[in-house]
């Protein structure tokens, strides 16, 4: 009898606490219906569709044609080319630096704060005003040309960075480099110091040097924060917009468009609707691959 | 996408259904004015220039000779305003009056969201008859007119002072003098960009063409040797450092900048460059004149921009939204306009005193307006853009020889005529 009342109550309460936690979950769940599946599934739709956008205008069924006008779309095989180059550059790229800074600074007790502050302000500084300030530094009659050229005299002629497809795509690679260095060193700097102190005293008194200390204690300790530094990043390389559409804008003729820049354009500027979705789920597909290999490659660590 | 200002969406369009709805003209429906009304306007006057005041002057003494209208003005820049548009045409948030590119009329047309302006307003023929004739051209879209012109502009020269002292009179010297007067500081000649509406110029003064005068083809034009004689010249000035912009070369300086630093030497632009240039480069000698001529004469492209009412909005909205755009395109608001860079397209306010003072270039760009043409009037015109400029990039950049990037261009360009 006492069993089953209480049997009776427990289910009481939990069904009560199903309601709360109901409750609870509802309103995040409502957003990320709306914005986050409700357009995933749309826009997959949308990319089986010639998809007119017009006032009262019928969008015809055609198949997998979005699909194969972007594999076909030599400009598409540019753009992809172009963010493939900027997420292998910047990843690497931010991470090796980032971590550098990270132990630097962990290895210090003095301005520790001031530093982390001043590698971090670049994190949170507007990506239109330093995407500005890299134009101004790389272009033609730019702030590097003028070292280069009249202060320094190293080379005779100005140097057009941004004139051209691939030292235009580097100078990008290194805003994204500098851009990201805070980010990860904070990340990083959480990371080492969860490392146990203990395993460096046991190394050292086994007489290991740093550089062992390194590839043996502080890598296998925070591989679960490269892994999530790495599956982060190369998102973010596949989302970069603004750097691209400030500094060069695609051009010369759409050579420096990486996935983004190039959607925009088809979508604002052709209403090509399908064609921008079916190339969103591509690239979609892409980061998802990417991801598996990574997690399979670097292992199931805990982030 | 963030729509800057929300239009005031009638009760019934925002739903799916309701942008589906036809839309009878304002005449058949009461048209009278009876309760207030706002309507809302988006536009890409510029705030820099001044326009933005006058507008929010003109529309005061609009709402005061129409009491129960409220205009509601909302500034867009280009790109901007048509992305919003885009997007409204999915949502049915449109505006009441829409004042934009002529090239915009065909696009908008082809969504199906404009209002056929000479059918729904019995009055309209008269309004038209007070501008001119070729820049309202520009709102017809097959039989029908769906805009009226709001200002007119062409391009013609502009050239550093203490750079250039031959003006040059026909597009070949002009090439010629761009090359004399190019040095390790200098370039001779900028083109802010190499779509239809900086090459159509040459190729049109030289006797070719970009389309066939039936829009059936583009092989034989774009691809024509008049257009590859032209693309050519610039791409031998390109490569002997006499020729380059700011799309060509993403690290040379804007054309503006370039101008007004002396990084220039010459550029062929609209009545919105003698403003920048004298607000920016306050110093600059800069000196105008008619685009020089080609064989077949200086025809220069027509731009400006077109006043457009959407389906989207109800009678009542559009009877108010049309009284406004016959006040913005009537004499008064014309010449208040002009005196702050806009080229009037109203017949009287042209002959305005007023603005023959304000505008002192007035009299090069009538006479650049009497031999320039509009661009093809389709709604493919801005992908045909697009392939013009990526092409001749590529040709001027010597990445392909210019017969084969052209070539490309025009088989690209018939593929789309023939969608």
């Amino acid at each position: 009898m006492t069993s089953g009342v209480f049997f009776i109550t427990s289910k009481y309460f939990r069904k009560k606490d199903n309601i709360r936690m109901l409750l609870l979950l509802v309103p995040g769940l409502v957003v990320i219906v709306m914005f986050t599946f409700y357009p995933i599934i749309k826009m997959f739709i949308m990319s089986f569709f010639d998809w007119k956008i017009g006032y009262n205008q019928v969008s015809p069924f055609v198949g997998i044609k979005n699909y194969i006008a972007v594999f076909s779309d030599p400009i598409a095989g540019i753009a992809l080319t172009n963010t493939i180059f900027y997420a292998a550059v910047t990843v690497p790229g931010q991470m090796i630096l980032g971590l550098l800074a990270a132990l630097l600074i962990n290895g210090i007790k003095k301005f520790n704060v001031t530093f982390r502050l001043l590698y971090y302000l670049p994190v949170v500084t507007s990506w239109v005003i330093v995407s500005l300030l890299f134009r101004y530094i790389f272009s033609n009659n730019g702030l590097l040309n003028y070292l280069l050229t009249d202060v320094f005299k190293w080379i005779p002629e100005y140097i057009g960075w941004l004139s051209t497809r691939w030292p235009a795509m580097t100078s990008t690679t290194l805003l994204g480099i500098w851009k990201g260095i805070g980010w990860n060193m904070v990340i990083f700097l959480a990371a080492l110091q969860a490392v146990p102190e203990e395993y460096y005293e046991a190394a050292s008194i086994d007489g290991a040097g740093y550089i062992q200390k390194f590839f043996y204690i502080t890598l296998p300790n925070i591989k679960g924060t490269i892994l999530f530094c790495t599956v982060m990043l190369t998102i973010g390389a596949f989302n970069t917009y603004t750097p691209i559409a400030v500094i060069t804008g695609g051009n010369p003729a759409h050579q420096t468009d990486i996935v983004l820049t190039w959607m925009y354009y088809q979508t604002f500027s052709s209403f090509k609707m399908g064609y921008a979705a079916a190339l969103s789920f591509i690239v979609a597909g892409i980061v998802a691959v990417i991801s598996i290999i990574l997690f399979k490659v670097l292992g199931h660590e805990r982030i | 996408m963030v729509i800057s200002g929300c239009p005031t969406p009638p009760a019934e369009e925002v739903t799916e259904e309701a942008t589906k709805k036809e839309v009878k003209p304002a005449e058949e429906e009461t048209a009278v004015v009876t309760e207030p009304v706002t309507i809302q306007f988006w536009h890409n006057y510029d705030a820099g220039a001044g326009q933005i005041d006058v507008l929010d002057q003109l529309i005061s003494q609009f709402e005061k000779a129409n009491p129960g209208i409220t205009v509601n003005q909302i500034y867009l820049e280009w790109q901007a305003l048509k992305n919003n548009v885009v997007a409204g045409a999915t949502t049915g948030m449109l505006p009441d009056v829409l004042r934009g590119d002529i090239g915009f009329v065909p696009q908008f047309q082809a969504l199906d969201v404009l209002v056929e302006m000479d059918t729904a307003f019995s009055d309209y023929a008269d309004a038209a008859d007070a501008v001119l004739e070729a820049p309202n051209s520009t709102a017809k879209s097959g039989d029908h007119y769906y805009g009226i012109a709001s200002n007119t502009n062409t391009k013609i020269l502009y050239y550093n002072k203490d750079l250039i002292t031959t003006i040059p009179t026909t597009l070949d010297e002009m090439w010629a003098t761009a090359e004399e007067v190019s040095s390790e500081d200098v370039i001779g000649f900028c083109e802010a960009w190499m779509g239809g509406w900086n090459l159509c110029q040459y190729i049109w003064s030289y006797g070719g063409d970009i389309l066939a005068p039936d829009y059936s083809t583009a092989t034989g034009y774009i691809n024509g040797s008049v257009a590859v004689k032209v693309i050519q010249k610039l791409a031998d000035l390109y490569a002997i450092g006499a020729f380059s912009g700011p799309t060509i070369d993403p690290g040379a300086p804007p054309d503006t900048d370039g101008m007004g630093t002396g990084k220039y030497a010459m550029t062929i632009d609209g009545p919105w460059k003698a403003k920048d240039l004298s607000a920016k480069y306050s110093d600059l000698q800069y000196g105008a004149v008619q685009m020089p001529a080609g064989p077949a004469g200086s025809i220069g492209v027509l731009g400006g921009e077109d006043f457009m009412m959407f389906k989207t909005s109800d009678a009542v909205h559009q009877d108010a939204a049309w009284k406004f755009i016959k006040f913005m395109t009537g004499k008064d608001a014309q010449v208040e306009m002009a005196k702050v860079g806009q080229m009037p397209v109203n017949k009287v306010a042209l002959a305005d005193d007023e603005v023959i003072e304000a505008m002192p270039l007035l009299s090069i760009f009538a006479d650049a307006l009497q031999t320039c043409k509009a661009r093809p009037v389709t709604p493919k015109w801005g992908d045909m853009e697009g392939i013009i400029n990526t092409k001749a990039t590529e040709a001027v950049l010597g990445q392909k020889p210019v017969q084969t990037a052209m070539d490309e261009a025009a088989a690209e360009i018939d593929a789309l005529l023939q969608q």
